[in-house]
């Protein structure tokens, strides 16, 4: 005998068909609200504090392993790992010596000529905690969320370069969009020519568009952040460019490139401060600048 | 007459145990997997709420199938709403046939849920495509096609607490 065949005589509220009416509306509407007018970031934040425990414990066991895998790391390894760490720490150094006298210099230079210090470029270390399995959302989840100081906007780099951006703050976690991400655009420059340009993800890597024939670039170029927004410090490698099509007849170049920093791989990353932006000067005609990120759109 | 399914006395199922079961999905998405592997790894809750809506229709039904959809949006990063819908309409086509279904043998069910769950996917993929996404490639449902594969397993597995020990 089986308890599930059992038919349910006492028939209680709506029919099924009433019901999927009910749900497949709050579900469209729910779909419209968070996409078009972002309604739901409480409701959002809400759930994810309540599944934050669960996402703990769905991160011990991985984190036992690596506990695990550390302790029995050969001594050989983790003397070779030393050395390399030593020899860079030196040469580091070296460059960071260098780079306080500049700073101080540089810093001097913009008091003299009025312009707006930079903030300094101390970052936040994050843990990844998770990917999002939705193929459409090429985002990352990180451990670190408004109760550390992470806002919304902040850029989001790996030691090699730049991974994204944080799009979403919960109080113990945060969202972060990759730069392969659809509808990321970040302003770039040519690092050898100091031409800028505008690195458009489109879900699953990133392109140049909108670069004129004669631009002056060439295979394994390497793009950089050029600052020219309130996001991103300049100069945070972003991608190496992998191929040119100049077609014949197009205004614009196609330019193949490939994104430097870790974004599926990196397992800490770095939240880096926003660049402070001098107040807007009293002249708002200016043209729109091209040069502006779209803090995505989900 | 069906063969595969177990006919023995089978114990009533504790409704902590399926909220275990639910727990524990969404714990799978939350593992820090590697990239790759997402592209052929199913989406368990789906898997679940077919299951037990198959099963146990008087408590999963198209309003749980709603709210642990929403879940699983927060939880997978995706639009409010997105696993709601497909999720619920993937309950309520359960429940239209569900007399039928819970009489199939394995293999049978498992063709159902396999035109289900592309169903779900599909209807994902317009949601997202609908607020401006790109539509995915075929691969897309490769998921679909790994998660009712497992389907005969994850019939198996759920009965495994509910045997009576003599039968």
């Amino acid at each position: 005998m089986n308890f599930a065949n059992t038919p349910s005589f006492a028939n209680q509220g709506l029919q099924p068909g009433g019901r999927l009416a009910l749900c497949v509306l709050a579900s469209l509407a729910l779909l419209v609200g968070d996409s078009q007018y972002g309604l739901m970031e409480k409701a959002r934040d809400a759930i994810s504090v309540v599944l934050y425990p669960l996402q703990r414990a769905a991160n011990v066991p991985l984190n036992l392993t690596m506990q695990v895998g550390d302790f029995f790391t050969a001594q050989a390894a983790l003397k070779r790992e030393n050395d390399a760490l030593r020899e860079r720490d030196l040469i580091q150094s070296s460059h960071l010596m260098r780079m306080s006298s500049l700073e101080k210099e540089l810093q001097q230079l913009r008091r003299l000529n009025a312009l707006a210090a930079q903030p300094s470029h101390a970052g936040v270390v994050a843990e990844v905690l998770y990917t999002g399995r939705d193929p459409f959302s090429y985002r990352l989840i990180i451990d670190k969320g408004s109760s550390s100081g992470i806002a919304s906007g902040q850029a989001v780099i790996d030691e090699n370069g730049l991974i994204g951006q944080v799009t979403r703050v919960q109080p113990l976690s945060a969202e972060v969009t990759q730069v392969i991400n659809r509808h990321y655009i970040v302003p770039v420059m040519i690092e050898r020519t100091g031409h800028r340009a505008l690195l458009y993800g489109f879900g699953g890597g990133v392109e140049v568009r909108y670069l004129p024939i004669s631009t002056d670039i060439r295979e394994n170029d390497l793009l950089v952040t050029s600052g020219v927004d309130g996001v991103y410090l300049q100069g945070i490698p972003v991608a190496r460019v992998k191929q040119i099509d100049r077609l014949g007849g197009a205004a614009f170049a196609r330019v193949r490139s490939e994104v430097i920093a870790g974004v599926q791989s990196s397992r800490f990353v770095v939240i880096m401060p926003n660049r402070r932006l001098p107040a807007t000067p009293p002249v708002a005609e200016a043209p729109a600048d091209t040069a502006k990120t779209d803090k995505k759109s989900p | 007459m069906n063969y595969d399914r177990p006919q023995e006395l089978l114990k009533p199922v504790k409704r902590r145990f399926i909220t275990l079961t639910f727990v524990v999905a969404l714990a799978l998405e939350l593992l820090p997997l590697p990239q790759g592997s997402n592209r052929w790894l199913p989406d368990f809750v789906a898997l679940l709420i077919l299951y037990w809506s198959v099963n146990q229709p008087r408590r999963i039904g198209i309003g749980m199938a709603f709210g642990i959809g929403l879940l699983a949006d927060v939880v997978t990063t995706s639009m409010f709403g997105q696993h709601a819908l497909a999720y619920s309409v993937g309950a309520y086509l359960i429940l239209l046939r569900q007399q039928q279904l819970v009489m199939f043998n394995l293999g049978q069910q498992t063709l159902v849920i396999l035109v289900l769950m592309v169903l779900m996917q599909l209807l994902m993929a317009i949601a997202r495509w609908s607020v401006g996404a790109s539509l995915p490639g075929l691969g897309y449902f490769l998921p679909a096609l790994v998660g009712a594969l497992l389907w005969p397993l994850l019939t198996k597995l759920m009965l495994l607490p509910y045997r009576s020990e003599r039968h």
